[in-house]
């Protein structure tokens, strides 16, 4: 029986528990495809390949492949699009899904163009129809949807959109069968110099259940404080329009938007935020959004579930009271 | 030494001016259409290379698609690149990444032979594919970075800072690359007269894939485009003049209600 493989970077502390995500499109591609799913996981030592393998286990994945060299340690686009192309190669999987963060949205790419298949990208939903993966994803800045399927023989490819899948509860867990696979990387030509980990306080916008952004309604940046403390409330992060980054009140990390981050938590709230056309696409996919603006008009009161027209000033600091009881 | 960079520039719909509901297939030209917005920041990032780079150096621009898209190399010439080619994009199915990485690999190959760098934007915004710049280092055998905020020169080293899961990595890199830039911490120069006017004069020759010795892979089939299914109308509720504290229960008992408080 065919494999659909889920590739997990586990080199390097990259990838988080998101990466389950995965598994359940793999069920649904696993199944269509009368295949079943299988783990790849990408290590530079053995620890973090059976740690990495234990995670996955814990999450019902009975069987995992690795690929574990030392070079792998470091992220370099040739050298992982190069392992994952060389497995696929070796094992012939029926398809590939790779979790659509920032390192594998750089190599899996590579991996297409090396075998000449194609790859769907940042897909939300994913199905087959006659044989070939077929996705549905945001286009044209969020604001409509796009349906896409592999056209190519062989291998198929795809990469799942952070959070459009949910990791799913109670998993009967499974001893996973370890199988190795023997790859020879090349050296490649760009290598990693440092790494600055931005600060981060708490929760990662990009991975947060709840987001609280702020925008020039707020009106300096001293007033971020009530942001926080709502975010804080809620167990959630922080985010900014591009009024306030460019103002210099907020770092650019915390930007939502076209020109910033693409958030879906399952609440997101906006705090003196208009609601460009700029700012929505970077938040319109969230479950659900609520609104604060003194402005009646102001257009983020048509994609809220939940609006309230008036001074963030004087509804916040009554909400925090009233979420305390 | 001097450098010959080559920066891909893709004109995409306006998003800001789109109407949804008037359309069935992914427009490649005959609505309102831009630079794509990452693109400006590729196209700054290889003007800064090009003055690093010093004497002899130029930016050449590169598109697949249709003739229409000579208004956004005029605009990218007249902020100050020297010369742009049209690949005719008729027979490279749009949005298909493979299809135009390949064509793109061979344009930069047959027009631009000395080039040593190219710079794209991380993805277009139409299709939100993210996928051109990596497959077409693939193609070409080069080096790739993509989701970059910054690129530099020193000496003759490339170094690129990208944005990923961990923060901002910096990489050092050997030989040609093709590096994709995401939003960076400088906007795209404005254009003066003198650079209107030389665009103007600048000739856009429009390359057909046997000139350029292109042969098309498809990766994709589109089957379709479809509106997202309308939200349920939201409540919006006044909340000053006294009726604050009623307005905020009811917030409080909405969170309640989806379970999110
Ligand atoms: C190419 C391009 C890319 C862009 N990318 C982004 C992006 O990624 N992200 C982004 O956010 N923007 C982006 N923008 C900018 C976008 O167009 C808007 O300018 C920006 O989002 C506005 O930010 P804002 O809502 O904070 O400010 P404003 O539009 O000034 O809105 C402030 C709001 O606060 C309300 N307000 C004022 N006082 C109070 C109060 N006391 N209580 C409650 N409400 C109050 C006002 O009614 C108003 O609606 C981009 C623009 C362009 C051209
Ligand atoms: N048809 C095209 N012509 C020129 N450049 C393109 C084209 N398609 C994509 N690109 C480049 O590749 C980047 C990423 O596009 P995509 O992979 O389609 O999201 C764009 O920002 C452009 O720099």
């Amino acid at each position: 029986m065919s494999n659909v493989w889920i590739v997990i970077e586990a080199a390097a502390g990259r990838c988080t528990k998101a990466y389950l995500e995965l598994v359940a499109p793999a069920q649904t591609v696993a199944s269509a495809l009368g295949a079943s799913v299988q783990a790849l996981v990408l290590a530079s030592n053995d620890a973090d390949a059976t740690s990495a393998a234990d995670a996955l286990g814990q999450q019902g994945v009975g069987a995992v492949a690795t690929v574990t060299d030392a070079a792998l340690g470091q992220y370099a686009p040739q050298t992982y699009a190069d392992a994952v192309a060389q497995a696929i190669q070796a094992k012939s999987p029926a398809a590939v899904l790779f979790y659509g963060g920032p390192t594998a949205s750089d190599y899996a790419p590579r991996v297409a163009a090396k075998l000449n298949v194609g790859l769907v990208s940042n897909a939300s939903d994913i199905t087959v129809d006659g044989g070939k993966l077929t996705i549905t994803k945001a286009c044209l800045a969020e604001s409509m949807l796009l349906t896409q399927a592999i056209a190519t023989d062989g291998v198929q490819l795809a990469t799942i959109r952070p959070k459009a899948f949910d990791i799913a509860d109670g998993v009967a867990a499974a001893t996973p069968a370890v199988e190795a696979i023997a790859v020879t990387l090349t050296p490649s030509a760009t290598s990693l110099t440092s790494v600055e980990a931005t600060k981060v306080e708490g929760i990662s916008l990009e991975e947060a259940d709840v987001v609280v952004s702020g925008g020039r309604g707020l009106q300096a940046p001293e007033n971020f404080n009530l942001v926080e403390e709502l975010a804080g409330a809620l167990h959630g992060a922080v985010g900014a329009s591009r009024a306030v980054v460019d103002a210099g009140w907020r770092p650019h990390s915390e930007q939502v938007g076209q020109t910033g981050k693409t958030v879906s938590p399952k609440l997101y709230v906006a705090l003196g935020i208009s609601g460009a056309i700029q700012h929505l696409v970077g938040m319109r996919t969230s479950d659900t959004i609520v609104a604060i603006n003194r402005d009646a008009e102001a257009p983020i009161f048509k994609t809220a579930d939940f609006g309230l027209v008036g001074d963030a000033f004087d509804i916040v600091p009554k909400l925090m009271e009233k979420l305390k009881n | 030494m001097a450098k010959q960079i080559v920066v891909c520039l893709k004109q995409v719909p306006d998003n800001t001016k789109l109407r949804p509901e008037t359309l069935t297939a992914m427009p490649t030209h005959g609505v309102d259409m831009m630079m794509n917005p990452f693109d400006e920041y590729a196209l700054e990032t290889a003007l800064r290379l090009k003055e690093a780079a010093g004497e002899g150096s130029t930016v050449t621009l590169l598109t697949v698609g249709h003739e229409s898209a000579k208004n956004v190399l005029k605009k990218a010439i007249a902020a100050g690149a020297d010369a742009g080619f049209i690949v005719d994009g008729n027979d490279v199915p749009a949005g298909d990444g493979l299809a135009t990485a390949g064509v793109l690999a061979s344009a930069v190959t047959a027009l631009v032979p000395e080039a040593s760098v190219v710079v794209c934007g991380t993805s277009a915004l139409d299709v939100s594919g993210g996928m051109v710049p990596a497959m077409m280092a693939e193609k070409l055998g080069w080096a790739s970075l993509t989701q970059c905020k910054e690129v530099t020169l020193n000496g003759e080293t490339l170094s690129a800072k990208r944005v990923s899961e961990l923060g901002v990595e910096t990489h050092a890199i050997t030989g040609n690359a093709v590096l994709a830039m995401m939003k960076c911490d400088y906007e795209l120069r404005s254009s003066n007269i003198k650079g209107v006017m030389k665009a103007n004069k600048t000739q856009l020759p429009i390359k057909t894939l046997a000139d350029i010795g292109a042969t098309v892979t498809a990766g994709i089939t589109t089957k379709q485009l479809a509106q997202r299914p309308e939200k349920g109308d939201g409540k919006v509720i006044e909340a000053s003049n006294g009726t604050t504290d009623a307005a905020v229960d009811e917030l409080v008992a909405f969170l309640k209600a989806q379970k999110l408080v």
